[in-house]
């Protein structure tokens, strides 16, 4: 299947579209408490987090990836907004759970797998394993990102 | 001629003991004029043409008063079915004979056997080979005769689409060619249980083509939706324009069921996907097989989530505010790569945007003393400030530049130049073809200076 490599795209932007992202999100964030700064460390934390992962996502390309739409829309969801993403043509409905999964060794470690990448529940096995791909390069990507952001700032 | 053909029909016809379906064909022949000219040529055309004319001048003249109840009613509708097949088969074979040889004798005229008929049919000239299929020509004019007999009470709008139906059929079966290849492929489907009689009622027309070659067309045209009706089985692996399923040739020694076949498809798909993870994930070379492959990937996606959330936490000690030190992000090295200058860029364009929201800027933080709140007065500033944007392709070679403005000018661009709209645009092209609205700045730049 030498043709196979065509198909699959794992393709993920540039560092700089990633720090931009992020770095919107946060002055977002800033915005959003102009008078009053949560004093709990870990409000900020989870806030902080919850902006990577936000900005990973649109930074990967919001509507490209399964993960990424997950993603968003559970983030969008805690805020009590609604987020519509246009409808692909191709759905993944609930039937290709009951066909798609018959190898009961991999099965549990596909299960494991589901849990941990966003929007995972509902993907046939080969499909998961292209968003983890996916998923692998955009959070590494984003790691990067941080790090960088947390040397630059971290007093000397 | 015509009168030979028409006595010596006609003296069948009376030598038959019941035939009151060839006397409904004889007289009908005789009221029309149309026949004779058709019989004028070659003879053994002749008689085709002549069913088939007959035939169709019955549907034709449905309608009109020629085939109407006094024709039927001629028909003593004795014998029954059996019978009239039996004496259509006569007829049949006495037809080829006709077309033979004028004056043969009527002694076929007992035989209704097929066998019987069909040798005269082999010595026949080619188009008498329409005669081949008549087995079921003959069912079928039993069953227009059988119409006729209970047409009675249907009356002739009835009769000539229940003709029409069966002529059409008759048409498939029978040495018409179809106009085109189109409508063979229809009948065939037709005779798989759609039913589209009105449709092929137009392709009734009286040609003289060798029926083998429609059996053959036919044959290959059955074949061909038997085959676009079949899934996975043993198509052979190629971009179908009709078919929306990837198709899999099973492999020597293999089971070549469908499910089988799916399965092995999908394991391919899951292994070629692991290779790729593999190349991702690092330290995943030396362990083979699924499952622990699996667990390694686990781990790897655990591990960078972790990773997020303790540096997110690293950031919000470093930043108590949430409020970040704009001057000190822009003078470190903190995003080396090599394509800052379109990230500049947007920014510098985004700065566009700037002039026109005056009132976001003011939003920036007023708790904070130590950042100015940018006035439109300053636009100038932030302007010629962006206008050196471009020239710049690190952020590390600006530093000195940088260091003379305020935190609030790289803060606002930063926030403004994430208007709604440029983010979705970065969302949907990525880094390199942002060039459009950035060719607007130079522009404006070159005014500036």
């Amino acid at each position: 299947m030498a043709f196979a490599e065509n198909h699959i795209n794992t393709d993920v932007p540039e560092k700089d579209v990633f720090a931009l992202h992020f770095l919107q999100t946060l002055s977002n964030l800033s915005t959003q408490n102009p008078f009053s700064s949560p004093d709990k460390k870990s409000d900020r934390v989870k806030k902080i987090k919850k902006a990577a992962y936000v900005s990973m996502a649109r930074a990967a390309g919001c509507t490209d990836r399964l993960w990424s739409r997950a993603l968003l829309q559970r983030a969008a969801k805690r805020n009590n907004k609604i987020v519509r993403f246009p409808r692909r043509r191709k759905r993944v409905t609930w039937l290709r759970r009951r066909s798609n999964r018959r190898d009961p060794v991999e099965e549990a470690a596909a299960e494991r797998l589901r849990n941990l990448v966003p929007g995972g529940g509902e993907m046939k096995t080969s499909k998961l394993m292209e968003e983890t791909a996916h998923y692998i390069k955009c959070l590494s990507m984003q790691v990067k990102v941080m790090q960088c952001l947390v040397d630059g700032l971290s007093p000397k | 001629m015509d009168n030979e053909l028409f006595m010596n029909v006609s003296e069948m016809t009376s030598l038959s003991s019941s035939s009151p379906a060839m006397l409904n064909w004889a007289s009908s022949m005789e009221t029309h004029p149309l026949e004779q000219s058709v019989i004028t040529r070659n003879v053994p055309r002749d008689c085709f043409f002549w069913e088939k004319s007959t035939e169709q001048s019955v549907i034709g003249s449905a309608p009109t008063s020629h085939v109407s109840p006094p024709s039927v009613s001629n028909f003593s509708g004795g014998g029954g079915g059996a019978g009239e097949n039996h004496v259509i088969r006569e007829l049949i074979g006495n037809l080829g004979n006709v077309g033979d040889i004028h004056g043969a004798p009527a002694s076929i005229l007992g035989n209704s056997s097929g066998s019987r008929y069909a040798a005269p049919m082999m010595s026949s000239s080619p188009p008498l080979d329409a005669f081949s299929g008549d087995s079921r020509f003959a069912e079928r004019a039993a069953r227009f005769s059988c119409f006729n007999g209970r047409g009675k009470t249907n009356g002739p709008v009835a009769e000539t689409a229940s003709i029409n139906g069966e002529l059409t059929r008759v048409s498939s079966t029978s040495a018409l060619k179809p106009p085109t290849g189109e409508s063979s492929g229809e009948s065939s489907r037709k005779r798989k249980g759609k039913s589209k009689e009105n449709s092929h009622s137009s392709t009734v027309t009286p040609s003289h083509n060798l029926p083998k070659e429609v059996e053959e067309k036919e044959d290959s045209d059955s074949k061909r939706s038997k085959k676009s009706k079949e899934n996975g089985g043993e198509d052979t692996k190629s971009i179908d324009p009709y078919k929306d399923f990837i198709h899999v040739r099973a492999r020597r020694g293999q089971a070549t069921d469908s499910h089988s076949l799916a399965e092995r498809v999908r394991r391919e798909k899951i292994s070629e996907r692991m290779k790729l993870l593999q190349d991702l994930v690092p330290g995943c070379n030396k362990v083979t097989g699924k499952a622990l492959m699996l667990d390694e990937i686990i781990n790897y996606v655990q591990s960078l989530q972790r990773q997020v959330e303790f540096l997110s936490m690293k950031l919000s000690s470093v930043n108590t505010r949430l409020d970040f030190n704009m001057d000190a992000l822009m003078s470190k090295d903190i995003f080396p790569s090599s394509n800052n200058q379109q990230v500049l860029q947007l920014e510098s364009s985004s700065d566009i945007l700037l002039a026109d929201h005056h009132s976001h800027t003011l939003q920036l933080n007023p708790n904070d003393p130590s950042i100015n709140i940018m006035n439109p007065m300053e636009t100038s500033e932030s302007r010629s400030f962006n206008s050196q944007l471009p020239t710049l392709t690190h952020f590390t070679d600006s530093i000195s530049q940088f260091s003379t403005f305020s935190e609030d000018d790289l803060h606002s661009i930063i926030h403004m130049g994430f208007a709604q709209n440029h983010i979705r645009e970065l969302n949907h092209v990525h880094s390199t073809s942002f060039q459009g609205p950035s060719n607007q700045v130079p522009s404006h730049m070159k005014a500036e200076l």
